[in-house]
């Protein structure tokens, strides 16, 4: 059979019958119930924006979870040059380098239950037998142990470390397959050339690499804005709401408060927040790609 | 053009019958929900069981099976879910009209919205069948009531109760405190040995709300504080209230807590207290069966919340009415669902009490518990409930859910800061203020 546009579409079809009502049609119904007044059991109120007046106008703890997400995305995104660097030394002394690769890998494939758990462990207070705690002690920093995930002014920051070191290896490999990608036959004609390796690094790598550059930036940004399970596990969203993120406050508005329209806005904002910030990642990227011709 | 779509003619048939079977597959699934080949009724019972292993699973497995041989032309498929799950589960079907015939709610204000919306069946005609009503506790069924039509059937009916470690109390030459000086004491002392003095699973929030409101129970001198606020009668400003917080805090002062408290879950809790590495554990009396498989239960024994500042009565406990069995006002098959529950109600104390699992049940135990068999701790819990003479639901039974949120990490906060108690009563009106006024 020849692969005409007509077969394809016969064999999209079922994805995209599923794209459109498991993702699609529930965006839709989101936007649509954050008009109103629900409990989620009894009659719904139609209130128009009121819902979205709220939530940005009179809404303290919703803004300081946006801040939360938004400092997460900055953290996560400045973890990707170290990321870079290391799958470019990975590149450059490994005959091998997918074995280190998965190495670093392997946390990203642990359940944010079983990662959860084990900095539990980790960041439990002294008395209980927290292993940084420990650490703290026989370096004679006794002054620093506290209870990591209990102190308000460290739990969030406590939290943002423990998903930086997870999603590590997501972004090594990624940017690992980038170089990868990398003709050998520019560089070597580079070394001919008596390019030396920082060269090679900013005039070949570096520009041929941004595609992945763009992939890893926006999952790291995506996935900051989205975070839920680690916090779930651990905190809970506490103590009081200072590990509260957007996804963790939509939950407890939408299924704790019963306020589903409520929740439904803060899902639409999320919605309307990643698209956004994934347009202007794109357009960012769209003219370093011009800049350096490269198709992305 | 006229040939491609020839070849594609095949596949989009495949497409097409594909769709067909799941269509077809789905309808099929739907009509089975009421009745099933054998002309069967079919009834699906949620419920909160899901431990196979747990006493509360053997109990319900055996009296239905025993329903299903009396009842041949009936089939009742259990839904068994854990507690969150179920929640949403439930939640999620009655925003879509689409309950199980039989499913689990919780007592009072957590219900209410689904009594509003006319989703739960009234149960009185069943509960005067085989005099089912009189085998309930008086007044328990009120938790239960709106209007003069009862809803819904608990399972269980608990207390607020402290268990402590005697052994560690004998060898500090601690008695259990009858005042809340006395507990400071305590604490204070037990803190000094490096032992845990109260356990407490405050991740959970709930468990540290009803300590607090236990404390106000006793501050108030008595129940009826939350419903004092909601009749408008008392403001969280009265001084009841700012005194059960400055109370909390000055628990909280005196290291009463592990370390740790808000990540600690509710399971990591119970075992600190039922390994003898916490003194004290506050919960309601339905821990006491999993107390009676700790190492240390010759040493666990449960007292009252101590009176507080010389104010409140000692026979005055946190009640917690149980989960309860309701039945869909819509289910198609009302009346087998009703003499279905009307029977498991009946069984439901006779069996629990074989299995020894009958402290906290919500309704009368014929039989001897000590000639069962029942350890000292379920015999001590048992005096307990004897002593009761009233006292206050759970914030969250009592106060609308926004509300009780609120309420719920406001006190969270007291574990981990130093917040003014004028600021968490201030929170609580102002919650309070705005959820009621609409």
């Amino acid at each position: 059979m020849k692969l005409t546009p007509k077969v394809f579409s016969v064999f999209l079809l079922p994805a995209l019958v599923y794209y459109l009502t498991m993702v699609i049609l529930p965006i839709g119904l989101s936007f649509y119930t954050a008009l109103f007044d629900w409990n989620g059991i009894g009659q719904a109120t139609f209130i128009g924006l009121g819902n979205f007046k709220e939530l940005l106008f009179n809404d303290p703890l919703f803004w300081q979870t946006v801040k939360r997400n938004l400092l997460f995305a900055l953290f996560s995104m400045a973890e990707i040059p170290f990321a870079f660097l290391l799958a470019a030394l990975i590149a450059r002394f490994f005959r091998r380098g997918q074995r280190i690769v998965a190495a670093y890998f392997l946390p990203v494939i642990l359940s944010a239950v079983v990662v959860g758990q084990l900095w539990q462990a980790i960041y439990h207070p002294l008395s209980r037998g927290g292993l940084l705690n420990q650490i703290l002690v026989l370096l004679h920093l006794d002054s620093l142990t506290r209870a990591w995930l209990s102190d308000p002014n460290v739990a969030m920051y406590a939290l943002y470390f423990v998903a930086l070191w997870q999603y590590l290896g997501y972004h090594v490999l990624i940017q690992y397959t980038g170089i990868q990608n990398i003709p050998h036959t520019l560089q070597e004609a580079a070394i001919i050339d008596g390019a030396n390796t920082w060269q090679i690094m900013r005039h070949i790598v570096f520009p041929l690499n941004i595609p992945f550059f763009k992939i890893s930036l926006i999952l790291a940004f995506i996935g900051s804005l989205q975070a839920f399970e680690l916090i779930m596990v651990t905190t809970g969203g506490g103590p009081a709401e200072a590990t509260e993120v957007m996804s963790t406050y939509m939950y407890n508005q939408s299924f704790l408060n019963l306020h589903y329209g409520y929740g439904s806005a803060i899902a639409s904002f999320l919605v309307m927040f990643s698209l956004l910030a994934t347009f202007v990642l794109n357009t960012v990227f769209a003219s370093l790609e011009k800049r350096y011709d490269i198709g992305g | 053009m006229y040939n491609r779509l020839l070849k594609i003619k095949p596949l989009l048939m495949l497409l097409f019958l594909a769709m067909l079977v799941l269509i077809v597959g789905c309808g099929k699934n739907d009509s089975a929900n009421n009745s099933t080949d054998k002309g069967q009724v079919k009834l699906v019972f949620q419920n909160i069981y899901p431990d196979e292993t747990a006493t509360n699973h053997k109990v319900m497995k055996k009296i239905v099976n025993a329903y299903m041989d009396q009842h041949p032309d009936v089939r009742i498929d259990l839904d068994s879910l854990n507690i969150d799950q179920q929640k949403l589960k439930l939640k999620t079907q009655a925003s879509g009209k689409n309950l199980p015939d039989i499913f689990v709610v919780n007592a009072s204000a957590q219900m209410k919205p689904f009594v509003d919306e006319g989703l739960l069946a009234p149960l009185d005609d069943m509960l005067d069948k085989n005099t089912l009503r009189q085998t309930f506790q008086e007044g328990i069924l009120n938790y239960y009531t709106f209007d003069g039509k009862t809803y819904a059937l608990p399972d269980g009916n608990n207390i607020g109760v402290m268990y402590y470690n005697k052994q560690i109390f004998s060898d500090l030459g601690l008695t259990p405190p009858q005042t809340f000086t006395e507990l400071i004491d305590a604490v204070k002392k037990i803190k000094s040995e490096g032992i845990i003095p109260i356990a407490i699973a405050e991740k959970e929030t709930w468990t540290g709300s009803i300590l607090f409101m236990n404390i106000v129970l006793r501050t108030n001198n008595g129940p009826g504080f939350l419903d004092d606020v909601i009749a408008g009668k008392k403001t969280f400003h009265d001084p009841a209230f700012i005194e059960a917080i400055e109370a909390f805090e000055e628990l909280v002062d005196a290291g009463a807590f592990q370390e740790g408290a808000t990540t600690t879950e509710y399971a990591e809790a119970e075992t600190l207290f039922r390994t003898g590495q916490a003194a004290m554990y506050y919960m309601g009396t339905w821990a006491t069966s999993g107390m009676e498989t700790s190492d240390h239960k010759d040493y666990i024994d449960v007292f009252p919340f101590p009176t507080v500042h010389g104010k409140g009565n000692v026979r005055d406990f946190m009640l917690a009415p149980g989960s309860a069995f309701a039945i869909a006002q819509n289910s198609p098959h009302l009346e087998q669902a009703k003499d279905f529950l009307n029977y498991f109600m009946l069984q439901w104390p006779k069996e629990n009490f074989e299995m020894k699992a009958a402290v906290g049940l919500a309704q009368h135990v014929d039989g001897d518990f000590q000639k069962a068999g029942y350890s000292d701790i379920s015999i001590n819990v048992l005096n307990l409930f004897q002593t009761v003479q009233g006292g206050d639901l759970a914030f969250d039974n009592t106060m609308k859910p926004d509300v009780a949120q609120v309420h719920l990490k406001a006190i969270q906060r007291l574990f981990v800061e130093k917040v003014s108690p004028q600021d968490i009563a201030d929170e609580h009106q102002k919650a309070f203020e705005k959820s009621y006024a609409q």
